[in-house]
């Protein structure tokens, strides 16, 4: 690994397809002494970022979701737009390994020049996964990417986590037996800008438009995020190509209202915000369970717990004070 | 009937036999699912279905013909196609001279996939797996001598199906044969393709209509003609079970069926010419069961229909013998294989068979193996006396059980597949897919662990593995020969009539008319295989496949087997855990597979077990060039590329992909290489910069284990 953080920074910048993907598994390490160059190199970066449409992609497996990036993706690019893919993959809970397999399905992006594609495993936590992508994010923005796709899959917290880092969170959906609202997260409907449901083709467009009118009507029950945006509901075919260009006819039109009343900005300031006390608590998290003290008393306090001898408030109350009472009250 | 009165007894015995221990201990778990006992009486038979028939009658679980191979033996018809159509010819004329009856064409990666030799994303496979066939010179090279009015031809072809034929018949006609005389078998089961293979060139939907046109055609111009070969062989050799095999292939069949009857034929006028492929493995009295339970389950699906003619519900067959079941490792054990295996197939009642050459872990047959591989079936069929009774184990209360067991699962994956709407859209669900899959990792684990014995491979190892015998190579004259034949035609054609004969391709494409009906024309008008392959692709585009993987399979057959067994994953485990604290991350690999070789059952068990055992994989798409490897590699900044290759394109994939990933900077990524490689091949790769080789058979905690080894010397300090 290079310690020279210059040879990130000027790699980046110059849009290096090497170095750019060696940033990001800097940037993706456990290694304390990797976290450290990779903090220089982002702080160096964050002037040339902030330019690119940034895009969040979910939906649950099988809702063609890479099939969707490979024809909306090789579209941007057609149009001369650069676009970057990040697509995050679920690590195995046993044995910690993943299989990425998103190229296979984004075969024609996967060698096109103008695009840049990285899978990467979730690993661990979710935060983990958060700080890398948002980072790398960043990373692609300087290296002068126009458009930033993020793809994840439809489970647990992924698609919140998602939307907290994007400006445009596009939740793509497939029509079933008519029970698609089942499949859906009240939480996603809350941060979608847009549902757009897939395979909208052969024999299954009735039961695409059907799906559609389903997510009107459920759509109507949730608050929009914005007094000036109602997400719509759109049909498209990936297959097919038919719809991808109304998909970014919608991202563009968003992009430009959200401009006009400041709402974007307002979005990435606050998204900036969180993102910083996520960080905060992270690390107080950290220091908490690191803390050696802690460590001594936490199993014999943890077992008077458990077997009832302590109350959980008390219990609480100890362990926050052993880090100094004049931190908290 | 009841059970037999000494039953009690034979338990008594058995159980002290066992030193106590009940005899249903022994009771064996196939890998179908069916619980074999040690022991079957008449009871365990009683009251089935699939029993009591004659041979040549309905339902045929006993065989299509009244007097099977007493009558008259099975064919033996011996699949072959060597580098240049020259080369192919005269080895042609050598079997036909003797005595050999009928003629099987194996073609090159790139013809298969509709390209010509001169396009350079196919310059690692030309001439390698079969011949090279460019145009309708090429065709009439094939054929010349051969008198095809009389001779039955079969051709190994599914998705250039339409070019191949209609340079077949066109070169036919050519030489002044009619296209009723034509007489042979194409395979043309597009849909096994999507399945494993990978060799088709269209997405599904434009993919059957294809079919539909070419039965159709056939039907009206060409009666002697079978216009379909339903192959489970390939399933088979993707890593499915023998139910998964029958189930996959009936449905396949019936999914024909279907289409044939909605562009309006009637089942009765195709149905009686469609045949089948089965593959048959080393269980050896299950294999001998599918058979007869295929047979059986085709009767029975095909009612449905309301055929007229008898012929139309009966399953007939070609086999192979497995040619995954063949080892690198002390490979003259091969020949006793395929011997075993060609006797499950023949009790089982094939229709046909090929034998494969004890050399095929390594490379292409050579005359010498080519001639053992026929004499094993010239040896079952005159010396052992086998053939003078027709289904010899009829009424075995073993086979029969087996037989019914196989019918009772398979049927239950069909209703499965009727649910679902059909085959096509089985496929586009992944179910098959995912099923053969875990079926393959399942397997690959028993064998790494030892419970499925290999010999010579996981057990009775040789001391010092030297190979003794001649290997066969394609020398890349072949290519260029090859491009050389292409400038001369198209500088020598009438370019106008052929242009006008390509768009009348389009124009069929885009409507209704017959595709090989204009592909003839096209043909004689000396349109190139990648210009009609075109001409279709600009309306139909190509199809790309989705790769998916299953996870899981591979160490939950390890730990369901004993402890012993889980701690081999668990000290693995903790191994790449170790990388992943002392580097950073976990060990990354791409695996990828270059040139138009589409067997990718090896990427995917490899994919599916390095992922359990706490690898991240990264999996590219079929087909790459090494540029584009090279790209991914990079993108996805991985520690290693593994590159499989079971076509022989090795020797100029391999290496080039390492330069490429060399130019970019990126030559800290390694490269390693597995599949089918002749051992006399590893010097030069390894010269070349190849970090590491894994023939057939290496188990996967063997090749992770190396690979971990190169990691750890690289990154770990």
């Amino acid at each position: 690994m290079y310690k020279d953080p210059s040879y990130f920074i000027q790699g980046v910048l110059d849009n290096n397809r090497l170095t750019l993907a060696r940033t990001i598994t800097l940037i993706e390490s456990t290694l304390q002494t990797h976290q450290d160059i990779a903090r220089n190199v982002i702080s160096e970066l964050l002037p040339h970022t902030g330019k690119a449409v940034r895009l969040g992609i979910t939906g649950v497996p099988g809702a063609g979701k890479s099939t969707f990036i490979e024809s909306f993706g090789n579209m941007l690019t057609g149009r001369g737009y650069r676009v970057a893919v990040l697509a995050i993959d679920p690590s195995s809970t046993r044995s910690g390994g993943s299989i990425l397999g998103d190229k296979t399905r984004m075969e024609k992006l996967a060698i096109n020049d103008m695009a840049f594609i990285r899978p990467s495993p979730s690993g661990g936590s979710l935060g983990g996964v958060a700080r890398k992508t948002r980072e790398t994010m960043l990373l692609c923005e300087a290296a002068g990417f126009d458009v930033i796709i993020v793809e994840t899959v439809g489970v647990g917290q992924s698609e919140t986590t998602v939307a907290s880092m994007v400006d445009f969170f596009m939740v793509l959906q497939i029509s079933g037996a008519g029970d698609e609202l089942q499949g859906i997260k009240k939480g996603v409907l809350e941060v979608a800008d847009a549902i757009v449901v897939n395979k909208a083709d052969g024999d299954n467009v009735t039961r695409a438009k059907l799906a559609k009118k389903q997510y009107e009507t459920a759509l109507h029950l949730v608050t929009p995020s914005s007094p000036n945006w109602s997400p719509p509901v759109m049909t498209c075919s990936a297959l097919e190509e038919i719809g991808l260009e109304e998909a970014w006819e919608t991202i563009k039109q968003h992009k430009k209202i959200m401009s006009a009343t400041g709402e974007l900005d307002e979005k990435r300031k606050d998204q900036a915000m969180s993102w910083m006390w996520f960080l905060v608590k992270e690390g107080l998290e950290n220091w908490f369970y690191n803390n050696e003290e802690i460590k001594k008393v936490l199993p014999t306090i943890t077992a008077a717990v458990e077997s009832g001898k302590k109350a959980p408030t008390r219990a609480a109350d100890e362990l926050v004070s052993v880090l100094g009472s004049d931190l908290l009250f | 009937m009841a059970q037999n009165p000494n039953y009690n007894e034979w338990v008594e015995m058995a159980t002290k036999q066992m030193k106590g221990k009940s005899p249903d201990t022994l009771t064996w778990k196939s890998p179908e699912g069916i619980d074999v006992k040690c022991l079957y009486t008449a009871a365990d038979i009683e009251g089935m279905d699939t029993v009591g028939s004659l041979p040549g009658m309905a339902p045929y679980t006993r065989g299509p013909m009244a007097t099977m191979y007493a009558g008259r033996p099975w064919t033996i018809r011996q699949y072959a196609g060597f580098s240049t159509a020259k080369e192919s010819n005269a080895f042609y004329r050598r079997n036909l001279a003797a005595g050999q009856k009928g003629l099987s064409v194996a073609f090159d990666l790139a013809t298969h996939r509709g390209y010509d030799s001169d396009n350079p994303r196919v310059a690692g496979d030309i001439g390698k797996a079969g011949v090279a066939i460019d145009s309708i010179e090429d065709m009439k090279i094939l054929f010349d001598g051969i008198p095809l009015d009389k001779m039955s031809v079969s051709m190994t072809m599914n998705g250039a199906v339409i070019p191949i034929l209609g340079m077949w018949i066109a070169a036919a006609e050519e030489s002044g044969v009619k296209q009723e005389q034509l007489n042979g078998t194409i395979q043309n089961d597009i849909l096994k393709e999507y399945l494993t293979r990978n060799t088709y060139i269209y997405p599904p939907a434009p993919s059957m209509r294809i079919v539909s046109d070419i039965m159709a055609f056939a039907s009206k111009n060409m009666p002697r003609y079978n216009t379909i070969s339903i192959s489970g062989y390939h399933i088979m050799e993707a890593g499915a079970d023998s139910v998964l095999q029958t189930a996959f292939t009936l449905a396949d069949g019936i999914e024909y069926v279907r289409a044939a009857i909605a562009s309006g034929m009637d089942i009765d006028t195709f149905a009686p010419r469609l045949s089948f492929f089965f593959g048959i493995g080393m269980n050896f009295f299950m294999d001998i069961a599918m058979l007869r339970a295929a047979r059986f389950l085709w009767h029975r699906s095909m009612q449905q229909f309301n055929p007229k003619n008898p012929k139309s519900s009966m399953l007939r067959t070609h086999c192979q013998t497995s040619g995954w079941s063949l080892t690198e490792q002390d490979p003259y054990n091969n020949i006793i294989r395929t011997t075993l295996e060609a006797m499950s197939a023949t009790l089982g009642g094939t229709q046909s068979l090929h034998t494969n050459s004890y050399d095929e872990a390594v490379c292409l047959p050579t005359d010498f193996s080519a001639r053992i591989a026929r004499n094993t079936q010239i040896i079952i069929q005159e010396e052992t006396h086998t053939c003078k009774v027709a289904d010899p184990l009829g009424g075995s209360y073993y086979i029969e059980y087996l037989t019914n067991q196989i019918v009772e699962k398979a049927q239950e994956i069909l209703d499965e597949i009727e649910e679902i709407g059909g085959m096509s859209k089985a496929i586009e669900s992944g179910m098959p897919k995912m099923r053969i899959e875990e079926s393959a990792a399942r397997r690959q684990a028993r064998i790494d662990q030892g419970s499925d014995v290999i010999v010579g491979v996981n057990k009775y190892r040789l001391e010092n593995e030297k190979l003794d015998f001649d290997i066969l190579e394609v020398p890349d004259s072949v290519r260029i020969e090859q491009i050389e034949r292409i400038k001369e035609i198209k500088s020598t054609r009438n370019e106008a009539e052929t242009q006008a004969c390509l768009e009348a391709i389009t124009k069929a494409a885009e409507g209704n008319g017959n595709l090989l009906e204009v592909a003839v024309a096209a043909a004689k008008a000396r349109a190139t295989v990648g210009e009609i392959s075109d001409a279709m692709e600009k309306v139909f585009g190509r199809y790309v496949a989705t790769t998916q993987c299953v996870s899981g399979a591979y160490s939950s057959e390890y730990s369901e087997a004993n402890a012993e067994s889980a701690t081999v994953i668990e000290d693995f485990r903790k191994r790449t855990e170790n990388f992943l604290e002392k580097t950073g991350r976990r060990p990354r690999i791409l695996v990828t597979k270059m040139g138009q070789d589409g067997h990718d059952r090896g990427i995917k068990v490899v994919a599916s077990s390095f992922a359990d055992l706490g690898f991240d994989v990264d999996i590219s798409p079929m087909f790459q060039t090494p540029d584009e490897a090279a790209k991914m590699a990079i993108e996805n900044d991985v520690h290693i590329v593994g590159a499989s290759s079971l076509a022989a394109g090795h020797k100029t994939l391999v290496p080039e992909l390492i330069e490429k990933l060399k130019a970019q900077g990126a030559g800290e990524i390694g490269v390693v290489a597995g599949g089918v490689i002749p051992p006399s091949d590893y010097d030069f790769l390894y010269d070349n910069g190849c970090k590491a080789i894994f023939g057939p058979g290496t188990p996967i905690t063997t090749s992770a284990g190396k690979v971990m080894d190169l990691l750890e010397a690289q990154y770990i300090k």
